[in-house]
This record gives C-alpha cells, sequence and structure tokens, in this order.
C-alpha cells in the first residue's frame, strides 16, 4: 500500500513539476502581490494588459524602498484572502479595509490610505456652501462637533439619501434621523441618479467615490457640501494584508510606509489618482 | 469615448482582451469535455457493469457531482488541490507553495462536473443500441474488444451527440465560474474591463453578446453533426 501510495505521489509530483507554480524564498527577494485589476482607481487593469492605479503605483515605490522585486499578479477578488492563507500569494494589496473580522484570518500593514466621506448635493441648492464647505473635519466616535451641529441644522427637513448597509449608513441614520428624512439606496449610483432628478436633496458618501461620479456628464451639476469627514469613525482605513506568520514581511512593509508618507510620495500619487488627499 | 474605440482593436480598445478571453473560454470548454469525456464514460461503464461496487462507484460519482453546486467544486479542486500538491512538494523536499495552475485548475473542476452529466448521457446511449445487434455480434464470434470497438463505440457516440450538444453548452457556460481562479477568461476579462473603466453595463453587455454568438454557433456545429450520422440510421434521431 505504501509503495503504491508513492507510486502515485511521484507520478502527480513528475506531471506537476513541469508546470507548478511559482516557489518562493523565505528571504524575501522576491514577493508575489495579488491585486484585483478591476477596482479602478484604486486598481485597473489598461487596455493592453497592463496594470496601473494608485495602488500599483505606490507599491513600485515601496519595493524600491525595500530593494525587492514584487510581482504583480490579478486575481478575483472574493479568492485574494483564501489564496493568501494557502500560500500561493504573499501580500493582498486590494484596497482592504481593516477589520476586526479580518483581523482573526490575516495580518495588516499601516494604513496607506483612509478615504473620507462627504456630503454632496446640487450646485444651485440653498444647501450648497454649508458649514465647512472645502475642510477636512476628524471624528473618533459618535459625532459630536460644532460643525455637525451647524449641519444638523442646515439640513433640517431635508431629504439625506445614503447606501444601505455601508459603514457611513449609521452615521447618518445616528446623526439626522430626528431631523430629515433618510432614504437607502442598494447602490451609490442610485443615490446619484435620485439627486439629479431632485427626489432628494442631498447624498453621502466616499469621496473617492464622488470623485469618479462627478467626472460622468448627467452628475455635472453635483458638488461637495460641507466638511470631508475623516478619522477612526470609518475604522482604520486600507492596508496590505499578509499571512499571520510573516511579520517579518509585514514589518519592512511598514517601514517602507512610513517612509513613503514622512517625503510626501504618497501624497502626491493620491491627489493624482483621487485629487484628494486620502494619506492617513 | 465611443463604444466603437471603447470595443474596438486601437491602443485604447478592449476588443482585443475579449477576444482573447473568448478563445480561453474555449479552450478551457474544450480541456473540460475531454476530460469530462474520459469520467464519463469510466463512469458510464460502472454504472452499467454486473459488478456491484463498481455500479455503486459510477451511481456516487454521478449523484455528487451532479447535485453540488459548481462553484463548490471549482473552489474544493483549486484550493484543496493546491493543499494536497504543496503537501506533496514538501514530501519531496520542496519548501512553499506548489500550486495547480489555474487552467488546469479549473478544466479539472469543469470537467468532472461535465463527465457526470456524460456518464449519464453514455448510458442512456448505449441502453440504445439494439440488443440483437450486439447478440448477432456475439453469434458470429467478435471477441469482446471487437464488439467494442466495431458495434458499440461507434452507434453510442452517434446516439450521445444530442445530449452530448447540451452538456458542451452546460461546461461552455461552468467555465465562467472558473474566473473566481483569475483566470482571465471571457467571464474575467468583462470583469476587469468593467472594472477599470466603470462601464459594467457595456462590458457585460459585449460578454453576454459573445457568450450567445458561442453557444448559436456550436448548436449549428451539433445540428449538423447531427443531421449527417442521422442518415445511416433506418429512422431519425427523435
Amino acid at each position: 500500500m505504501i509503495a503504491r501510495h508513492f507510486a502515485s505521489a511521484l507520478l502527480s509530483a513528475t506531471l506537476l513539476a513541469g508546470a507548478a507554480a511559482s516557489v518562493e524564498a523565505k528571504d524575501w527577494k522576491t514577493v508575489t502581490v495579488v491585486t484585483e485589476g478591476a477596482y479602478e482607481p484604486w486598481n485597473l487593469t489598461n487596455p493592453d494588459g497592463t496594470v496601473g492605479g494608485f495602488e500599483p503605483e505606490m507599491l513600485k515605490d515601496l519595493c524600491g524602498r525595500m530593494k525587492i522585486e514584487c510581482k504583480v499578479v490579478t486575481s478575483d477578488f472574493d479568492s485574494a484572502i483564501p489564496s493568501l492563507v494557502a500560500g500561493k500569494y504573499d501580500v493582498v494589496m486590494d484596497a482592504l479595509s481593516i477589520t476586526d473580522d479580518r483581523k482573526k484570518t490575516i495580518a495588516f500593514s499601516d494604513p496607506y490610505a483612509a478615504t473620507p466621506a462627504v456630503f454632496v448635493t446640487d450646485k444651485t441648492s440653498p444647501l450648497a456652501n454649508a458649514a465647512g464647505t472645502g475642510t477636512t473635519i476628524k471624528l473618533e466616535n459618535d459625532g459630536a462637533t460644532p460643525t455637525m451641529d451647524a449641519l444638523r441644522k442646515a439640513f433640517k427637513g431635508k431629504t439625506i439619501g445614503i447606501q444601505t448597509a455601508t459603514v457611513y449608513t449609521p452615521f447618518v441614520i445616528n446623526n439626522f434621523k430626528d431631523v430629515a428624512t433618510i432614504r437607502e439606496y442598494k447602490t451609490s449610483p442610485e443615490h446619484d441618479l435620485d439627486l439629479v432628478a431632485g427626489r432628494i436633496d442631498l447624498a453621502f458618501d466616499d469621496a473617492t467615490y464622488f470623485t469618479s461620479a462627478f467626472a460622468k456628464p448627467e452628475n455635472k451639476d453635483m458638488a461637495y457640501t460641507g466638511p470631508q469627514i475623516n478619522g477612526m469613525i470609518w475604522g482604520p482605513g486600507e492596508a496590505f494584508g499578509f499571512r499571520k506568520e510573516d511579520t517579518d514581511l509585514t514589518a519592512m512593509f511598514n517601514k517602507a510606509i512610513t517612509e513613503a508618507k514622512a517625503d510626501g510620495t504618497l501624497e502626491k500619487l493620491s491627489q493624482k489618482w483621487f485629487k484628494l488627499n486620502v494619506v492617513p | 469615448m465611443s463604444w466603437y474605440e471603447l470595443f474596438g482593436f486601437g491602443e485604447k480598445g478592449w476588443g482585443g482582451l475579449l477576444v482573447v478571453g473568448l478563445l480561453l473560454t474555449i479552450a478551457v470548454t474544450l480541456t473540460a469535455l475531454l476530460i469530462g469525456a474520459v469520467f464519463g464514460s469510466l463512469a458510464a461503464w460502472g454504472k452499467l457493469s454486473a459488478s456491484m461496487p463498481a455500479r455503486i462507484a459510477g451511481d456516487v460519482y454521478t449523484t455528487v457531482f451532479r447535485g453540488v453546486p459548481e462553484l463548490l467544486v471549482i473552489f474544493l479542486i483549486y484550493f484543496g488541490g493546491s493543499s494536497l500538491t504543496t503537501a506533496i512538494g514538501h514530501l519531496f523536499g520542496r519548501d512553499g507553495f506548489v500550486g495547480l495552475p489555474n487552467f488546469l485548475a479549473g478544466a479539472l473542476a469543469v470537467g468532472v462536473i461535465s463527465g457526470a452529466y456524460q456518464a449519464e448521457v453514455f448510458r442512456a446511449a448505449f441502453v440504445a443500441v439494439s440488443r440483437g445487434e450486439l447478440e448477432a455480434a456475439r453469434a458470429v464470434g467478435m471477441p469482446r474488444l471487437m464488439r467494442f470497438r466495431r458495434i458499440i463505440v461507434p452507434q453510442v457516440l452517434r446516439f450521445a451527440i444530442p445530449g452530448l450538444g447540451n452538456v458542451w453548452q452546460l461546461s461552455l457556460k461552468d467555465s465562467a465560474l472558473i474566473s473566481i481562479t483569475g483566470l482571465v477568461e471571457l467571464m474575467r476579462s468583462a470583469q476587469i474591463g468593467a472594472g477599470s473603466t466603470r462601464q459594467y453595463f457595456g462590458f457585460y453587455i459585449a460578454a453576454g453578446a459573445l457568450y450567445l454568438l458561442l453557444t448559436s454557433v456550436s448548436n449549428r456545429v451539433f445540428e449538423t453533426a447531427e443531421a449527417r450520422t442521422a442518415r445511416s440510421f433506418r429512422r431519425r434521431l427523435a
């Protein structure tokens, strides 16, 4: 029996030897980084098949600092974390938010982005240029600040559209449900449609989402109002994902991220791709 | 950017990527159908066998792989398969991860599923072969293998054509699920194009049209094959 098992293992191994995928060294000369390549502007694929976007350009800079070779491969988002754990890739780079649930399975680097959220209204609406427009405020927990009080007063009796089941949903409900009507939508483009049609007065969503939504001709009359809201209220932000045992690799990335933050490289890339600063 | 530019073959056009995806979809489905033919004929043989264990094995195979979601089988083979190959790699002193290439894992997954359906098609086709011809072959003293080669295989294949056409179409659509392994077939190339340009509707419509093109062309191929083989039968196939 043992001999037969060995023979079949040998057979499979010979069959696979030619086709087997990467086998990496553990001294981290090269790392395989997986990204979706279909989440513009974080990461995207160009028509010629090359990968571009905010994250791939940042990675190129970070890998230069670490003096390692980074091989970027694209795969489906749903299988990225299982594949990382199975050992197929070494790093996940896919606008991955740090959450407690994910922390049970994988380790995270320091966040390299924390996207703010913001209100949007029609340019011609009296709600345009509400208190704090053009500024950024940091909220840590419940959102009780003077600016928020001013917004609550300004939005009294209005209708606010939000996407359902995101981190922003409970925030808007808790802060505005007693002064305004709140309408939930399944996807973000739906609240844009209703805002443009005049069914709602305001929409609240991720600022990076609005950056690309504003680029569509049908949304030309949409404008930010009130401050960009940032801080721990949305969680720590987006980071690289690693296997828990690869603490040395995580530390290398953290050092490179700190350097790139300090010399302004990250902010420059953020302005290029998001048209705003998402660096935490 | 106009639709013509977006889906064209110019510098900014996605036509090339979609066509490569289409070819890969055809390649992976053909490979899966061949893998399935091997599994399917073995299972059909088991189901028709006089031996009880062979019958049970054949029945278990067709019941399990027709009854479990395709996506689950793909996950099992893609992730489970690489855990297995990594373990075998360790046995031979290879450190780290040894993976099944995603083309092979995907074709294998769709193949074992299509094998379960093909087994039923082959079994039904075998039952349709006239008992009289088999008895006549035995009466003139044809040995077992010659009977298989001259009487059974040619007729089973003819009777199986309509059923195989269905299985082909089924596998063609199952192949879209392989996109989760990162293999850039038609579905995944549409997802990449959609996510990179935010033209979700356009890209999914384009992929849908290409799938329809593929299934309608292959329908014609199977119909022609069916008409050709029907000529040698006394009456038309159902």
